[in-house]
């Protein structure tokens, strides 16, 4: 097998040079300072992996990991910065679609463990491109199914009105609800609040997308918290993250688009590894994770 | 009834029940009830009719007409209603106090011969002492102003609060800047010292390959297939590891990581220098060093997207509190930053003239509505969405400059620009600005032996 490329775009030219030097066996290493040069590899070469800083001065990395995703959609997106401001951090999961938001200053073992999972993943991406299996994005017979899960009614209220009936709506208020929903059936779109009362259900959402990888998650919060936003990118890869009030017209745009997702993911099974998650790194959600997938097997075992 | 009638805070409490005269009563029955030790103090006797206050009859009248030669023969007999005021001072008892003094206050005559009525629904229940109602109204403001202070203090205490908010939300801003200015030096050096490391452990076995090697060549007890053995180990290692290639890279690497650690010294050094902490609060200073001092700082917010140009006079050193004034240019700084949005061009200029030390500050930004020219000052004022400014900052510059014994102004164009400038005495005649939050000067720094 050819080694796979890999592009590292930062500003700080000693940043690419380590980073150079970190992937220096194993990887054909493109690198550049200019984010226009990158998007030029992109269109040139099959590029696997796409390592980008955030802040630089001709675009942010989020801007030009959505010009990536347009360009070359196979190739894997990952944010290493080292500046996590909320708005980036909301930009990377809403355009740039990241893989993974790392931070500087990185682990070098870590940091070369998620670009080689990247990379394989991207490769056998490439693959099923190439062997033209057509991905089919079109609806099952059977209605999807959308789990909210939300204490304020005008949540359940927004989707009700774009949806209509055209999914079946599952309206969970509180955590033990939502989570005996999930182990029941299979969600398409999970939308949901960080906060369910008491409950921070940050954890639901990480088990759920370890167990579902083409269940497609939304989080809808009036409050915003970036480190807990990247563990929410990088442990359970949400969709889309949306500040309340709800736009109803952009929520109607993310659904339209994450319900075709999640037809692609379950009717064509090997691009389910793009949906990897990272473990789950806090002991106490951890824990909780333990216990709702004790849940699920217990009610997923009983039912036929 | 005597005076020194409780006095509480309303009019029903300044009541004096006194017995009332009838319109019928005669002159010579209203001298006898004057006379009485119990009205020894009330300056005036009410007149009610069926209840209802008619009238009033004051001593100093009564004597007036009693005094007169014969007027007790002619007049004794008579009713009062025909020497009686017609018009006495009527005032509710549920009358809001104030209301009630400035209602005698209006009709009261000089000098002071009648006490008040005071009536509920009509219907007479007393007298009241004029001079009890204005007890009662001190006593009011004295509470009053009481509460006024405590809304000051109060008031006084949440601007302060204020204040340090904006210091906090500044500094928040400035940390996140600063977290990403140290955390890329720190990605690539610890990165680089990691590599190193691994790329040591390596050549340490390759080091150790070829010594034992050179051992087995020097031994003469060394047979052929150990030797053998031997170059086969060097050779795959030499072919696995490109030590060349590597040594030459981490060499570089090692240079990059020097100049990493150089630039992290440089920003403690920046931080330390911008909030003086450990120098006292005057100080005398170029003012040019202040602006460096805050562009170090506030490099993050610029230099992505600003063209800086310096055009940096000769001055005299000034008195001031650099860490303030440091301040104030960070926030100038800042503003023109968020001014200018994709791009733009920053203009800093100093000179002196006459024992002032001027500087201007000037961006290419989308400029200041002129309704809002004037209000940029104003505490609380700012355009910036709800939770992104406290609409302090330009507040406090004010207030800082003008504690310098300067002033600031602004001139804006829409569409074109604004410019800050600021005038600073030379010489600070007014010296140390005093504002109560003066820092204490800490022990000087410790010297290791």
């Amino acid at each position: 097998m050819n080694k796979p490329t890999l592009l590292l775009i930062d500003d700080e030219e000693r940043i690419l040079r380590s980073l150079r030097m970190l992937f220096f066996t194993g990887y054909n290493v493109h690198m550049t300072t200019d984010p226009h040069e990158a998007i030029r590899i992109l269109r040139d070469e099959k590029v696997h992996v796409i390592v980008s800083d955030q802040r630089m001065p001709i675009m942010q990395g989020s801007e030009l990991l959505r010009i990536a995703r347009e360009t070359s959609p196979s190739t894997m997106r990952i944010l290493l910065t080292g500046y996590s401001d909320i708005k980036a951090s909301i930009a990377s999961v809403n355009e740039g679609e990241v893989f993974r938001y790392l931070l500087k200053p990185w682990n070098a073992e870590e940091v070369k463990q998620t670009v080689a999972q990247a990379a394989a993943i991207a490769e056998a991406s490439f693959a099923l491109q190439q062997s033209h299996v057509e991905i089919v994005a079109s609806a099952p017979e059977k209605k999807p199914r959308v789990l909210i899960m939300d204490d304020d009614e005008s949540t359940a209220q927004a989707v009700q009105e774009v949806l209509h009936d055209r999914c079946e709506i599952i309206w969970a208020s509180n955590a033990q609800h939502a989570m005996e929903e999930l182990a029941k059936q299979d969600i398409s779109v999970v939308i949901s609040d960080l906060m369910l009362g008491d409950t921070n259900v940050s954890y639901i959402l990480k088990t759920i997308k370890q167990i579902n990888p083409q269940t497609q998650c939304i989080v809808v919060t009036s409050f915003d918290d970036t480190s807990r936003l990247i563990d929410l990118i990088n442990q359970a890869q949400i969709a889309r993250y949306l500040s309340k009030p709800i736009h109803k017209s952009m929520l109607a745009r993310d659904l339209e688009y994450l319900l075709k997702r999640f037809y692609a993911l379950s009717n064509l099974p090997a691009l389910q590894k793009s949906q990897s998650v990272a473990p789950i790194n806090d002991p106490q959600e951890k824990l909780l994770s333990l216990n709702f997938m004790g849940l699920l097997n217990r009610l997923r075992n009983v039912t036929p | 009834m005597r005076r020194g009638h409780n006095t509480g805070n309303d009019i029903a409490s300044l009541v004096i029940p006194l017995e009332p005269i009838a319109p019928e009563v005669t002159l010579e029955e209203v001298a006898n009830m004057f006379l009485y030790p119990d009205n020894a103090n009330v300056l005036s006797l009410p007149v009610v009719d069926n209840g209802r206050p008619v009238g009033v009859i004051s001593r100093y009248r009564f004597l007036d007409i009693y005094l007169k030669p014969y007027g007790r023969e002619l007049h004794g007999k008579r009713p009062i209603s025909a020497y009686m005021s017609n018009a006495p001072l009527l005032v509710a008892h549920d009358q809001p106090l104030a209301e009630a003094a400035q209602h005698v206050a209006e009709h009261m005559r000089f000098p002071l011969t009648e006490d008040f009525i005071i009536t509920e629904h009509g219907i007479y229940v007393g007298v009241g002492f004029v001079v009890d109602l204005l007890k009662a109204i001190e006593v009011q403001m004295r509470a009053n102003s009481d509460e006024l202070n405590q809304a000051y203090s109060r008031l006084k205490s949440s601007q302060l609060a204020l204040v340090q908010s904006e210091k906090m939300a500044s500094l928040g801003q400035m940390v996140a800047g600063i977290a990403h200015e140290i955390n890329t030096p720190l990605g690539y050096v610890q990165n680089n010292v990691a590599m190193g490391q691994e790329l040591f452990a390596q050549v340490q076995a390759m080091i150790a390959g070829y010594e034992a090697l050179v051992d087995g060549l020097l031994n003469p007890q060394a047979d052929e297939a150990q030797i053998t053995t031997l170059m086969q180990q060097v050779a795959t290692m030499r072919a696995d590891i490109n030590a060349h290639a590597m040594l030459g890279e981490m060499q570089g690497l090692m240079t990059d990581s020097l100049y990493g650690i150089g630039q992290i010294s440089e920003l403690v050094l920046n931080l330390k220098n911008f909030s003086r902490m450990d120098a006292a609060m005057t100080d005398t200073v170029n003012l040019n060093d202040c602006i460096e001092s805050a562009l170090n700082i506030g490099r993050n917010v610029l230099k992505s997207k600003v063209e800086l140009i310096k055009e940096l006079g000769e001055l005299p050193k000034i008195t001031c509190a650099p860490s303030q004034l440091n301040q104030v240019f960070l926030n100038l700084f800042t503003n023109a930053a968020q001014a200018m949005e994709t791009s733009g061009r920053l203009l800093i200029k100093t000179w002196h003239v006459d024992g002032m030390v001027y500087a201007s500050v000037a961006d290419t930004g989308l400029g200041i509505q002129p309704e809002n020219l004037s209000r940029i000052f104003d505490p609380f004022f700012t355009t910036k969405p709800v939770g992104e400014g406290t609409g302090l900052g330009l507040a406090i510059s004010q207030q800082i400059i003008q504690q310098h014994g300067g002033e600031i102004r602004v001139e804006s164009s829409v569409g074109a620009g604004t410019c800050f400038y600021i005038r600073l005495p030379a010489r600070s005649a007014a010296g140390a600005p005093r504002d109560g939050t003066t820092l204490q000067t800490p022990p000087t720094v410790l010297r290791t032996a």
